[in-house]
């Protein structure tokens, strides 16, 4: 029965998700559109005033009237022309450029290096704010592979070679440091939380949970809420620039020292790339000059080999660094004091700063919180606001605990029902498949449970528990108990296709891929068409290919055509999959979840209506099918017919209360009808009511 | 194919949408840190040389520019000193630019005009915001404030008007619709600074971003935990990403590495072509939408290249 039974049975939806099940987020392919309450709209005029822009008809046409695109607004010259800097010959910014290019150009012959006095440069206060802002903010991406002292030393240096002051807060190193931070919560997140999320950053898990349960907003916005508009971060970083300042008035000769140690290391690594457009390259010979000025200067005269080399930086740098030690050097190691030293002699033991943040993150979270918040208090800040931090941190804790336990549903751990009458039950199968067919889900489950609870390695009562679970609207605990299903029965035709449309669903085309070729290959007729060498690296094209030789082999069986269909919704050729759909009706006129199918592809190819009459086709096989219910109500959101949409919704919850996605759509949708009047009876699961005012 | 040699150093090039031999051209003195910028349009002949249609001097570096969906002479260059200015090459230069709008605090990144509701366009700037522009205004219309750190670029959605992406220093791809108070969504993308991206032009649930961790990633934005496709190639950071307006599997991206690449992402062996071309950090890349194949790009080694994909830009 099995392969029957879920290709044709209903079931191969057994799918989180959407084709489907279309979420609505997903419905109109953009994921606000669905949920937008669409009167917002912000542009003063619609389209008529569009049309009334000159020239918006005749969009080819060259015309001479430019200054009429702003009909009514007299063009503001004043501001328009802003004038040039003074002159870029002018005696200052010629000075400037050849200083910045002079290592660029040398190699052209065409200006020779002098070193300048700095002070004739005449840099403005914004023009230092530029260059110590854009140079800070550009090394981050040049540099990515470095650490943050790394960068900032190479920024601090480049800096102090043009005489410009770093006391004045940068805006890069403040990022870097916040990032940084966050470095340290991704791993000590991933210390207290193993398992296959601990790679991602807390973001990600967060946003993750709070979109599971709806409205990918809200996180930020509750956080914004509680915490002002950019959250810790603001706060952090705000935090940190107390700190550094406080630092600078001890140190910044210390940190500047710390620089050119840093700075030296740059040069370092830089001469170890190999690739001669790396060594021949201007920006960075630049650069490298740059972070070796501060030398230069003092000694007020260009080292011979730097000057008369050209392109060959990386020997004259070599040279240089192979010297012995620069008074930097010494005072660095003779001066114990001061934290930049300290961390600079670390990290000389250690060898590399990861050692060091790996260190770190091996104490106790809630020990550094408190230890960070010593610190802070101690640096002249205020106990308030590490206090919130930490606070901040411990309710992040406490909802990483909740969302990992949410979170090992959607990994395959199947949840039993408490309280289950059907346990005893001489033989619970039958009683399941009888209730299943009769389509009193929510019981079928029941009973269902009670089998594979009797029998554990019984696939097919797995899958069908798989099944009843999809139609029921349950997507998490379906993939569940079809993935038992997969582990008894790794061969199992019908639980291979419904693992592969369930990918399908999650846009996770190499599951997919993986559980459809497997599919083939255990076909007993087709699986000779499929290499066993393939299947290391699936790629949709082979696949796709794959199931066309099937189809030719024997176009009245209505299952490739199902696949086919399947595929092409991988591939988003929608139309594609709607006429293999439609192909497969014709062999199946009689399959309602088949119906379902193709409702739910023309709902992705924006055929809302379209695909209403396939689900009501499905609806007529199946008056319980609760998943096309609820399909009928996106795709009637989808159009914007809200009222029509929650009546659908009612419909499917009376059904099964436990179909969670269903619910928020009723929600969206009271709300894009500004039925607010009723969004109590929906957040508190009031169906009586619900059920009342939406009759269908 | 031609080259031509900018005074300064490149850092976008875009192809006009109603002219295939056009494309403008945004540089800047020293490396975009001080100094003046220029934006240049510039023609292309079949046999000749690329010529100059027409140049407009800046007071401070041009990072982006974007040509207008609606009026084929119309411009926008989004300048480091915050301000955006609209440039009307139907006038003659000292009539330029047509507007100027300071808004930004810091400085204005990128620009891009709304193919959809072509009266419009965004802007993104290190001030962390981006802004919504319409041409008939001398204000902004709305201020998108979330990213915590510098926005690198931001793209309207190829089929929604209202719909569109930005790009950020903080990490975080978000997905905004210019009629909802906040962002639609957060995608945080990559684990370090995020420096582009841009929607598929066939797909428009689909985004590419291109980040200094190297790679550029291509996701749905419908179900954003795990990317559709990693591309890993580049070994510097990636500086621009582009989807083809032919191909909706193709990609133009161009890299610190001082290369361009040409990507398929849908296939197994993803980078279908690569140019080594520039001789400095490629920052420009940009794909005709009139002429199929056709690519532009420009670096900081002063030079703009069109070429047509699978021949050698160098090529005389």
């Amino acid at each position: 029965m099995a392969m029957r039974e879920l290709v044709t049975g209903g079931a191969a939806c057994a799918v989180p998700g959407s084709f489907f099940f279309l979420k609505p987020p997903r419905l109109s392919e953009i994921p606000t559109s669905a949920t937008t309450i669409s009167d917002g709209n912000f542009y003063t005029g619609t389209d008529e005033q569009l049309n009334m822009l000159p020239g918006f008809d005749h969009p080819l046409q060259s015309n001479g009237q430019g200054a009429e695109f702003f009909p009514g607004l007299p063009p503001s010259r004043s501001r328009v022309n802003t004038p040039l800097r003074p002159d870029f010959d002018g005696p200052p910014q010629r000075v400037l450029s050849s200083f910045l290019h002079s290592f660029v150009n040398s190699n052209q012959g065409g200006i020779p290096f002098h070193p300048t006095p700095l002070p004739v440069l005449g840099l403005s206060e914004g023009d230092k704010q530029c260059i110590r802002d854009r140079s800070s903010i550009m090394a981050r991406h040049f540099f990515a592979d470095k650490n943050e002292d790394f960068i900032n030393a190479q920024v601090n240096a480049l800096l102090s070679s043009l005489d410009i002051d770093s006391d004045i807060q940068a805006r890069g190193p403040l990022r870097g440091r916040f990032r940084e931070l966050e470095g340290y919560w991704n791993e000590s997140q991933g210390m207290l939380k193993p398992g296959p999320h601990a790679a991602d950053g807390w973001v990600n898990e967060f946003t993750q949970h709070r979109v599971q349960h709806g409205d990918p907003n809200a996180w930020a916005h509750s956080f914004e809420l509680q915490h002002g508009a950019n959250g810790w971060a603001s706060e952090f970083e705000h935090e940190q620039s107390q700190i550094a300042s406080v630092n600078q008035i001890g140190g910044s000769n210390i940190a500047n020292l710390a620089a050119m140690e840093q700075t030296r290391m740059l040069a370092h690594t830089l001469v170890q790339n190999s690739d001669p457009k790396f060594q021949n390259s201007k920006f960075l010979q630049f650069v490298s000059k740059m972070s070796r000025g501060e030398i230069i200067i003092e000694d007020n005269q260009m080292k011979p080999a730097v000057a008369s080399a050209p392109g060959d930086w990386a020997a004259a740098y070599q040279q240089q660094y192979d010297g012995g030690h620069t008074w930097a050097d010494q005072f660095m190691h003779e001066k114990a004091n001061g934290w930049a030293n300290e961390f600079a002699a670390e990290r000389e033991q250690h060898g590399s700063v990861d050692q060091w943040v790996n260190e770190f993150s091996k104490l106790q979270i809630q020990d550094w919180a408190e230890e960070f918040g010593n610190q802070v208090g101690e640096g002249a800040l205020g106990e308030n606001s590490a206090d919130n931090w930490a606070n901040a941190y411990d309710d992040f804790l406490n909802e990483q605990v909740a969302a990992k336990q949410r979170s090992d549903t959607s990994r395959g751990i199947y949840e039993f029902s408490d309280m289950n009458p059907y346990v005893g039950h001489p033989n619970p199968l039958k009683e399941g498949q009888e209730l299943f067919r009769k389509g009193l889900l929510s019981e079928a489950v029941l009973a269902l449970e009670a089998e594979v609870l009797k029998n554990p390695e019984n696939a097919e009562g797995w899958r069908l528990l798989g099944i009843a679970h999809a139609e029921n609207d349950d997507d998490q605990q379906a993939i569940a108990a079809m993935m038992r299903a997969q582990e008894v029965d790794p061969t199992n035709l019908e639980v291979l296709l419904a693992l592969g449309v369930s990918h399908t669903n999650e846009l996770e085309q190499a599951a997919a891929l993986k559980y459809l070729y497997s599919w083939l290959r255990h076909h007993s007729k087709y699986g000779t068409l499929a290499p066993p060498e393939m299947s290391d690296s699936l790629y949709y094209a082979d696949i796709a290919r794959l199931f066309n030789d099937a189809a030719q082999m024997s176009p009245e069986d209505a299952d490739v055509h199902i696949v086919l269909g399947v595929l092409h919704n991988l591939s988003r050729e929608y139309d594609k999959a709607i006429a293999y759909f439609k192909t497969a009706l014709k062999l199946k006129p009689r399959d309602y979840s088949l119906w379902n199918k193709l409702g739910a592809t023309q709902a992705n190819s924006v055929q809302s209506a379209d695909a209403i009459e396939a689900y009501q086709q499905a609806l007529d096989l199946k008056p319980n099918y609760v998943r096309a219910w609820a399909n009928m109500g996106i795709s009637y959101a989808n159009q914007r017919m809200y009222e029509e949409s929650i009546r659908y919704y009612v419909r499917a919850l009376a059904m099964n209360p436990k179909a969670d996605n269903a619910w928020q759509y009723l929600r969206i949708s009271l709300s894009c009808a500004s039925r607010n009047d009723m969004m109590e009876a929906c957040d508190s699961r009031n169906l009586d009511v619900l059920q009342k005012e939406f009759p269908l | 194919m031609p080259v031509f040699k900018t005074p300064f150093n490149g850092y976008a090039v875009k192809f006009s949408p109603f002219y295939e031999h056009r494309l403008a051209v945004a540089t800047a003195q020293n490396f975009g840190i001080l100094g003046n910028g220029r934006v240049h349009v510039l023609d292309l002949s079949p046999a000749g040389p690329i010529s100059e249609f027409a140049a407009f001097d800046t007071a401070d570096a041009v990072y982006d520019l974007s040509w207008s969906e609606s009026h084929d002479s119309l411009l926008v260059a989004a300048v480091a000193d915050g301000s955006v200015k609209l440039y009307d090459l139907s006038l003659p230069p000292p009539s330029n630019p047509v507007r100027s709008l300071h808004e930004h605090t810091r400085e204005a990144h990128s620009a891009d005009y709304n193919p959809v509701r072509r009266d419009s366009f965004i802007t993104g700037s290190w001030d962390d915001t981006i802004k919504l522009w319409t041409i008939d205004r001398p204000t902004s219309v709305r201020t998108f404030k979330e990213h915590a750190y510098c926005v690198y670029s931001a793209t309207w959605n190829p089929r929604h008007a209202d719909v569109f992406a930005s790009a950020s220093g903080d990490c975080t791809v978000r997905i905004w619709d210019v009629r909802e108070p906040g962002s639609t969504m957060i995608l945080p993308a990559h684990e370090f600074e995020i420096l582009s991206c841009d929607w598929n032009k066939y797909d428009d649930c689909v985004i590419a971003t291109a980040s200094v961790d190297k790679s550029i990633k291509v996701w749905d934005v419908r179900s954003f935990r795990v990317p559709l496709a990693v591309l890993n190639g580049h070994s510097y950071a990636v500086r621009k990403v582009k989807f083809s307006p032919h191909r909706g599997s193709f990609i133009a991206s161009c890299s610190y590495d001082m290369t361009v690449c040409l990507w398929d992402y849908m296939v197994e062996d993803a980078l279908i072509g690569r140019y080594d071309h520039h001789t400095e950090f490629a920052v420009g890349v940009d794909m005709s939408v009139l002429v199929e194949g056709l690519l532009a790009s420009t670096g900081w080694d002063e030079l703009v290249y069109v070429w047509q994909h699978g021949t050698d830009p160098r090529a005389p």
